[in-house]
């Protein structure tokens, strides 16, 4: 008697065979893989889980004892007085809003007009690099003895006796909203450069005949950047906003550096105070629970902007 | 008309040059100068002379040495395991088909999504933990270089599958049919194939692990002999009063090899790197 046909049996068959096969894969790829996963096992994976797990207990570095307190860690930082935790969330959120607009106007402007240079354009494009291959605490260095309190200072100097557009010496440092756009000016300088360069390897990716095409149909220069460059950036620029916002969850030296954090607590930010606790205070729980908040607020954030940009995507294209 | 919107154009691109330039300039000059812990006023915008005391200084009477030493061994050792670890990874990743692929993979990107300093504490006890002394890895060479290489594994590995697996399948099965296996195709193919992305990769990785700061902080802190160069500029800045110029002498001696790696390699591997990281995104 002959086999009768059966697709549904032979699919499973398939499936099956399909199964083993990646089974039997493990195997070869254990060498591959397994370097790398024990490490991030070690390193990424584990102290995630181990985190969630300080941040509901009391844990003594010293004694090395660990004991279940509950929510109390987040009930403390929420309760604190002079509410450092919401201050903190304040800045971080303050810092996203105010620096990536500029970062990504002046890093699409720098780029477009490096983009148009000959000879010169490598000169300019290290020249606004240059920040962003220099160590955090260098420049932080620099801006704490530029933005210095009285006379000294080279900012000060220049715009009250050089320029004369400050009536008195500001100390830039010691007030709350000064100390945060020094900052938030560090921020955008730093972060310039970096976004130029995105923004130059997507004009790169730009084909020529569409501004020729444009050109022999009477488009202006400025008709063509609105119609062609700025559309055509759009995932470039998806990318580097993405990347500032979820970058600015971990902005740290420069409040660490100029301010750390005075005056009380009103220029700090999440990743600052979640050191001062653990290393400076040995508040390893509160740290860790300071940490469970910022990745809470980090995956709502990149939730909202996905949500966000698709629906965008949506209706314009 | 023309003439004017370029001249403007010029005006507006040497000004903003001017604006990017300034603070290095203004730690160059400064480096050069002696205050003796007091500032001068108003602040010296172009050198008041040219000395090299402040170099000497930090040169002979601070431990920066040993610290450029120690971020040496450190960066480098870091880049190297990070591509050694990375690209078996991801060559795993992306040309084995085995059990469990698709859900690793997905996990390694959910991690990527969140800082990686919000691990630090856990890290640091982790580290604590291996090895027989007290302090465990802490305050060691070797704790830090672990901490860089596998905090990074899961990005790096993201970052070279990509690559990996745009790479054409026909010289894999050749390797095979002469008998080869994935090591084989690994050493022999796919390295040499993917090297400019590793590249991109290394240099990311040296400039990282060179201006890294929290983790090296927290991790090497406590033992003098051990700190990096990011860790011994910040202890230059006393607590009542700072030698400014020390600070940008030793600055400016930190950032030169950065400088020199990115204008060696810049055409080679950042620009082109960087346009295919965003295009994958």
């Amino acid at each position: 008697m002959t086999p009768v046909y059966d697709p549904q049996a032979a699919l499973r068959h398939e499936k099956k065979l399909l199964l083993h096969k990646r089974v039997r894969n493990l195997i070869p790829a254990a060498p591959f893989v397994l370097p790398g996963l024990i490490l991030a096992c070690v390193f990424v994976i584990y102290p995630m889980l181990f985190n969630i797990r300080i941040s509901f207990s009391n844990y003594q570095i010293v004694q090395r004892t660990m004991t279940w307190v509950g929510l109390d860690n987040f009930a403390a930082l929420f309760t604190e007085r002079g509410d450092r935790l919401l201050l903190a969330i304040r800045n971080n959120f303050l810092y996203a809003l105010v620096t990536t607009p500029f970062i990504m106007l002046f890093g699409l402007v720098f780029a477009v007009m490096v983009n148009s240079l000959r000879r010169s354009q490598l000169f300019f494009r290290t020249c606004f690099y240059l920040p962003v291959i220099t160590s955090w605490v260098i420049v932080g260095n620099v801006f704490a003895y530029m933005f210095n309190a009285g006379g000294a200072g080279l900012v000060n100097y220049l715009l009250k006796d050089v320029f004369g557009l400050l009536p008195e010496y500001v100390s830039w440092l010691n007030r709350t909203w000064t100390a945060n756009l020094v900052i938030w000016l560090l921020g955008i300088w730093k972060n310039i450069g970096w976004a130029m360069v995105i923004y130059l390897a997507g004009l790169q990716g730009i084909s020529a005949d569409l501004y020729e095409a444009s050109m022999l149909d009477g488009a202006s220069r400025t008709q063509q950047f609105w119609r062609i460059t700025v559309p055509l950036l759009k995932s470039t620029t998806f990318y580097v906003l993405v990347n500032m916002i979820i970058g600015s969850f971990g902005v740290f030296i420069q409040v660490m550096m100029l301010t750390s954090g005075n005056p009380r607590g009103t220029t700090s930010v999440l990743q600052y105070l979640l050191y001062d606790k653990s290393f400076n205070l040995f508040e390893f729980g509160q740290g860790a629970a300071i940490g469970i908040i910022t990745a809470l607020l980090v995956l709502l954030t990149t939730f909202v902007l996905n949500k966000v940009f698709h629906t965008e995507g949506g209706k314009t294209e | 008309m023309k003439h004017l919107g370029k001249f403007l154009f010029w005006v507006v691109l040497c000004l903003s040059v001017v604006i990017f330039i300034l603070p290095f300039w203004f730690m160059i000059c400064n480096s050069f100068e002696e205050f003796s812990y007091v500032l001068p006023n108003p602040p010296h915008l172009f050198p008041s002379r040219i000395s090299f005391a402040a170099y000497e200084h930090v040169l002979s009477q601070s431990n920066l040495p040993q610290a450029a030493l120690n971020s040496v061994v450190i960066t480098l050792l870091t880049a190297f395991f990070t591509v050694l670890v990375a690209s078996l990874s991801a060559y795993g990743f992306a040309r084995i088909d085995f059990f469990g692929r698709e859900v690793l993979f997905r996990l390694y990107l959910f991690t990527l999504m969140l800082p990686g300093f919000l691990g630090i504490i856990p890290q640091f006890l982790v580290l604590q933990g291996i090895g027989a002394s007290q302090n465990g890895l802490i305050g060691t060479k070797a704790g830090l270089i672990l901490l860089y290489v596998g905090g990074g594994i899961c990005g790096n590995t993201f970052f070279l599958r990509g690559h990996m697996a745009a790479l054409p399948k026909e010289l894999e099965d050749a390797v095979k049919i002469d008998g080869g296996g994935h090591m084989t195709t690994f050493f022999r193919v796919m390295l040499p194939l993917a090297l400019p992305s590793i590249g991109t990769l290394a240099i990311f990785c040296l400039q990282g692990t060179w201006e890294e700061f929290f983790s090296a902080k927290v991790i090497l802190g406590g033992v003098q002999s051990q700190i990096t160069l990011p860790v011994m500029i910040q202890s230059l800045k006393g607590a009542h009063a700072t030698r400014w110029e020390w600070i940008f002498a030793a600055s400016i001696l930190a950032q030169i090899p950065m400088i020199v790696l990115f204008a060696v390699f810049q055409k080679r591997f950042v620009v082109s790197g960087l346009a295919e990281g965003s295009v994958k995104a």
